[in-house]
Formats: C-alpha cells, sequence, structure tokens
C-alpha cells in the first residue's frame, strides 16, 4: 500500500501534476519552512527559498526516486539551492558562512496552550530563551540537530541529504548537542 | 571515578540521543555510572532537556506563502507545458523534414550535379554544397532542441 503510494507520488511528479503539487505544499510548508529559516538565518530568504524549492520540484520531478523518502529528497533540494546561492554571493569557505548571524533565531512565539497565564508566560520565557540559544550554534550543527530531532531522518538520511559520511553526521550531532547544552540557560528550580 | 569514565558515560549519552539506541552492556554500564556520579545525571539532563527544546520549537508559518507558492508553481507548470508541446512539435517538423530530405536525395544530388556542370564548378564543391543543404537544416534543429532545453531548466532569478 506505501509502496503504491510512492510509486503514485513518482509518477505524478514525473508528469508534473500540479494538483499533487499542491497537495505536497500543503503537506510539507510547515516542515520545509523550518528546516529553511535554521538554514538561511532569516525569514525573508526562507521564503525565497521556500518558493524556489517548489519549482524545483516541480522541474526535476522525475529524478525522484520512489526509494527514497520525499521529505529527504525535498530538503535535499532545498539545500542545495541554498549552498548554491551563498557560493555565488560570498566565494568564501563553507565553513566561513556557516557561522551563525546575528539575531538569526528566527521564531515567533507559539499559542498560547492551556494553562494559567504566569505559566504561559514562563513557558514563553523559556523557549524564546531556547530558541536564542539554538539560534547561536553553528549552522553546520544547526542543521543535523533540526533534520534529525525536528524532522526526525534517519543518520542514513540525514547523511544523504547533506551529502556527508555517517560518522560526519553523527560528529556534527554530537558536537551540536554540546554546543546546544552550554547555549541553553540554567533551569531554575 | 576517573575522567575516562565521565567521558565515555558523555559519549554514550549522546550516543542514545543520536542512534537512538545503546548495546545492552554499554547500557548497563551507563545505568550503573549514573547511579554514582552526579554531574554526569546533570549532563543527562541537560541532553535530555536540549532535544526536548528541540522538538518543542515552534515557528510561525508566513501568511499566503503556501498560497503564493502554489500559484508560482501552477505557472511554471503552465510554462513548461507549452515548452514541451512546442518541443513535441519541433520533433515532429524535424521528422518530417529529415524523411523527405532523405527520399528527394536522389533528385537534389542530380539538381547539384547538372547545376555544377553549367556552371563549370568542381565536383567536390557541388558536392559539399548538396552536403550543406542536407544538414543545415537539421544542426539548426539540434541547436533550437538543446537551446529549449537549457532554458527550460535556468531558474528564473538569481
Amino acid at each position: 500500500m506505501i509502496d503504491d503510494d510512492v510509486k503514485a507520488l513518482a509518477l505524478g511528479l514525473t508528469r508534473r501534476d500540479p494538483d499533487l503539487l499542491d497537495r505536497l505544499i500543503e503537506q510539507y510548508q510547515y516542515r520545509l519552512f523550518r528546516y529553511l529559516i535554521h538554514l538561511t538565518g532569516d525569514r525573508e530568504h526562507a521564503e525565497d527559498f521556500f518558493q524556489e524549492t517548489w519549482v524545483r520540484v516541480l522541474e526535476r520531478g522525475h529524478q525522484y526516486n520512489a526509494k527514497w523518502k520525499f521529505e529527504a529528497w525535498l530538503f535535499t533540494i532545498a539545500r542545495n539551492l541554498v549552498f548554491d546561492w551563498r557560493r555565488k554571493k560570498k566565494p568564501q569557505s563553507l565553513d566561513e558562512l556557516m557561522a551563525p548571524s546575528e539575531g538569526a533565531a528566527g521564531f515567533e512565539p507559539s499559542t498560547p496552550p492551556e494553562e494559567s497565564p504566569l505559566q504561559w508566560a514562563v513557558q514563553q520565557q523559556s523557549e524564546s530563551a531556547v530558541q536564542a540559544s539554538l539560534g547561536r550554534v553553528p549552522v553546520v550543527f544547526r542543521e543535523v540537530l533540526v533534520l534529525r530531532f525536528q524532522e526526525e531522518l534517519s543518520l542514513e538520511e540525514i547523511a544523504s541529504v547533506t551529502s556527508t559520511p555517517i560518522s560526519t553526521v553523527k560528529s556534527r550531532l554530537y558536537r551540536g548537542l554540546e554546543a546546544l547544552r552550554k547555549l541553553l540557560p540554567e533551569e531554575r528550580a | 571515578m576517573t575522567e575516562d569514565a565521565h567521558a565515555r558515560a558523555k559519549q554514550l549519552i549522546d550516543e542514545e540521543r543520536v542512534a537512538g539506541n545503546l548495546a545492552d552492556a554499554d547500557r548497563a554500564w551507563l545505568a550503573k555510572h549514573l547511579r554514582g556520579c552526579g554531574a554526569c545525571v546533570r549532563v543527562a539532563g541537560e541532553t535530555e532537556r536540549a532535544v526536548a527544546s528541540l522538538r518543542a520549537a515552534t515557528i510561525e508559518f508566513p501568511r499566503n506563502l503556501a498560497s503564493r507558492t502554489q500559484l508560482r508553481v501552477r505557472l511554471r507548470a503552465d510554462e513548461l507545458q507549452e515548452h514541451s508541446a512546442g518541443k513535441k512539435l519541433l520533433w515532429a517538423v524535424s521528422g518530417v523534414s529529415w524523411v523527405l530530405g532523405v527520399a528527394s536525395a536522389p533528385w537534389v544530388w542530380r539538381g547539384f550535379a547538372w547545376i555544377g556542370e553549367h556552371a563549370g564548378v568542381p565536383k567536390p564543391l557541388w558536392a559539399m554544397g548538396f552536403v550543406l543543404w542536407w544538414a543545415i537544416p537539421a544542426l539548426f534543429a539540434a541547436g533550437a532542441i538543446l537551446a529549449g532545453r537549457k532554458s527550460e531548466f535556468e531558474p528564473d532569478s538569481d
């Protein structure tokens, strides 16, 4: 059944079916945008790359292989676009470009859950501190943290998205966790 | 406890999060170590909190971005559709022209020979003219197809 769905997806992408694309955009909008926010560090560029990624999905749909998880392929396209753009903009080493930019968090407060205003305020304060901490983690580590713990991709899938060996993905995750641990504000009792 | 033991504990705490599992022996060793090491318990807690924070992080999705994207994708799909129709037509015209070219080649060859004879043009020269007459339309068609293929995948903007 799942196999059939994936095959239908591959076929629809090959045929450039606009209705299928509409559904995919709706289904993956949040996850793709969240990934792009973390990758680019600002909302404006994330919006541009969001649109560009979907146009590229339409154009390159015939290259989608039903063996891949769609989101891994989607993130790979988005990542390649961002990196190509960075290479064109600044012909420096990518490691330098991966330094996190100021105010890069790009997060908005979440909607209030059902709890007391005081609890909610404390939660908000704590969340924005977390977001700020995450924004200070270098992009090279932040990217894999996001793919692993927000997008729940496997190590193999992350390796495929980032075009790096699994050992490098693991090492980046360890260093990312270490960086995040250091940056997270102390928990108050 | 030695520094090595703390380092190993930290490594295993991270590995459990990153890989999602630990070997039974490692798990047992870590549990035993954590029972007697406050510093590593704190590291485990911080790791747990870091991962939980990542999972809980939310962003606001821009209003209308999805619908704007859907519109842009549809417009691009229409463009590609037109491109594709034009390309099919070009292939059809090229095919017909090739068939006609092959079918008419003997007569054209005689025509070139007749002109060459009457104009006093050496045979290699009028033979070359015949080859060009035959090849140029195909080269134009190939050029148009390649140009179409290139523009199809060029991004709209930088």
